[in-house]
């Protein structure tokens, strides 16, 4: 699970929050590796920022995950 | 309770309290210049000619420290480096989305690039709007829309199928086959400029279809242009198809909508306030306007992620009113009226200000007129005038001598006493429009 104690707004994270963003933190990972095969990338890439909203969405995070 | 009843797309940050609002602005807007600052060369030269750095951006007054960005800015940026400039944050083959500006102005169309995220994010903010108006996952969305370079719907189209409605393309459609397959597949939601909903009506009657009795749908989103916050133009739309008419307004430059309509209605689309900052300022100082003041509105957008925009000046004429004037439960702010108009849409004719789109609220008062132009020209080389051609509906040719007085003197009434010209198009003699709409001429010679 996420190390992330607290949302935008300092307010402790709930335990639906702590696992949206582990998961986004999660895929973020896996979209960085160039090892796994192009169904692998492209698709974990699409979830990730399909993630990404929710989180941000929810004040939960504030960055640019950076991906292609 | 279940996900649908929900009134809200996003519940926590759509009902936060106004400070903790502005709190969660203000982290986001201190990321954001950061960003700008690190990976925007355009953004670190504009700052650095205005002496602010990042640091500065404590609170949430120190926005007024940023100093604006233009559109003329942004073209020049693109001039000297083609094809996007030097704002763009990512490299540019890490873009999966190129579109244009719709050209209405007659000038240069910017040209604008998407990532991965900010396409996601750009259907994220018309879910917002969709959801709040009440579309759900069980409706059927029909995009009345070309699907070409122009960004139009295109984020709608994909909020719905993020929401998981049934979502209908209509790119290579006429009017005919649009109205035709509207009615075929129970379509409940109807998406489209206001012209372009007002011309498919038209056209469905002609067709002998009566949309009310022979359609299902219950909504139509409007967007592109002032006329869809204009109660007579939205009133139209409602008595051909029989659902509600809500507004929404977006641009090119921030790739998505950032004010929509609540299924209240209370007179004005709310502003997606934990994605934007909307300022509105005098054109000319750029102070602040207070509440119930028209200026112009400022955006900053957090979410388009390739090219910053941070106190952006649009030219949007706008007249912002407090959230509570809503009932709904959202706390985001209201803009009274829509998108006003253009700052610099406004015309001077003999010492009067006229704006297309209040010329616009006239003529829809008269349910008999089809369509309309307007035209400005220079009698003897002296004097503006100012034409009002309308073409009626085929059934109500009769109403033209009484029409031809009352909207003289309804259009002078709304201009200070302003004459206007008023005049009888042929049959199918004006232009009709499926985007944004061009209704004025302007032939008097330009010096």
């Amino acid at each position: 699970m996420t190390n992330e104690a607290t949302d935008l707004l300092g307010n402790a994270l709930s335990a639906d929050e702590r696992e949206l963003v582990d998961i986004y933190t999660r895929l973020k990972a896996l979209s960085g590796r160039d090892d796994l095969p192009p169904v692998a990338t492209a698709n974990a890439k699409q979830a990730m920022v399909l993630m990404w909203n929710a989180c941000n969405d929810l004040a939960l995070i504030c960055e640019e995950p950076g991906c292609d | 309770m279940p996900v649908t009843d929900s009134p809200f797309w996003n519940p926590k940050t759509e009902t936060l309290p106004r400070e903790q609002l502005q709190a969660l602005q203000l982290v986001k807007l201190q990321h954001l210049v950061r960003r700008a600052w690190d990976t925007s060369p355009f953004h670190r030269r504009l700052y650095e000619k205005a002496s602010v750095t990042p640091d500065q951006i404590k609170t949430f007054d120190d926005i007024h420290r940023l100093p604006f960005m233009t559109r003329e800015d942004w073209m020049e940026c693109q001039a000297q480096k083609p094809l996007f400039g030097d704002m763009i944050t990512r490299p540019e083959s890490e873009a999966i989305r190129y579109h244009l500006t719709s050209g209405t102005s007659g000038r240069q169309p910017l040209r604008v690039l998407d990532g991965r995220k900010d396409w996601s994010w750009i259907a994220d903010m018309w879910c917002y709007g969709f959801w709040g108006f009440g579309i759900r996952p069980t409706d059927k969305v029909f995009f009345a829309f070309s699907y070409g370079s122009f960004i139009g719907f295109w984020g709608a189209h994909y909020a719905c199928e993020k929401m998981g409605t049934l979502t209908l393309a209509s790119g290579n459609m006429s009017t005919e086959q649009r109205v035709k397959q509207i009615v075929e597949m129970g379509v409940t939601v109807v998406c489209a400029t206001p012209t372009y909903a007002l011309r498919m009506g038209q056209t469905a009657e002609k067709m002998g279809i009566d949309l009310k009795k022979d359609g299902k749908v219950r909504r139509i989103i409007v967007s592109g242009e002032p006329a869809g916050s204009i109660p007579a133009v939205k009133q139209m739309i409602e008595d051909m198809w029989g659902g509600k008419c809500g507004d929404t307004a977006g641009m090119t430059e921030i790739g998505t909508i950032m004010i929509f309509e609540c299924d209240h209605q209370p007179g004005g689309p709310h502003i997606i306030e934990d994605h934007f900052i909307e300022e509105v300022l005098d054109p000319d100082s750029g102070e602040p306007m207070a509440y119930g003041e028209r200026g112009e509105r400022v955006v900053t957008s957090f979410g388009r992620g390739f090219m910053p925009l941070i106190r952006y000046k649009t030219k949007d004429l706008v007249c912002k009113v407090p959230y509570t004037t809503c009932d709904c439960g959202r706390t985001g702010d209201i803009y009274e009226g829509g998108i006003l108009g253009r700052v610099d849409d406004m015309k001077l004719v003999r010492g009067t200000n006229v704006y297309p789109r209040a010329v616009e609220a006239v003529v829809r008062e008269h349910s008999e007129i089809e369509e309309f132009q307007i035209i400005l020209s220079r009698r003897d080389d002296v004097q503006d005038e100012i034409t009002v051609k309308v073409e009626l509906k085929p059934d109500q040719a009769d109403q033209w001598t009484r029409l031809e007085g009352q909207l003289q003197k309804d259009l002078a009434e709304a201009h200070e006493g302003l004459r206007f010209n008023v005049e009888l198009a042929a049959q199918d003699e004006l232009p009709r429009f499926e985007l944004k709409a061009k209704r004025l001429q302007d032939l008097r010679p330009q010096y």
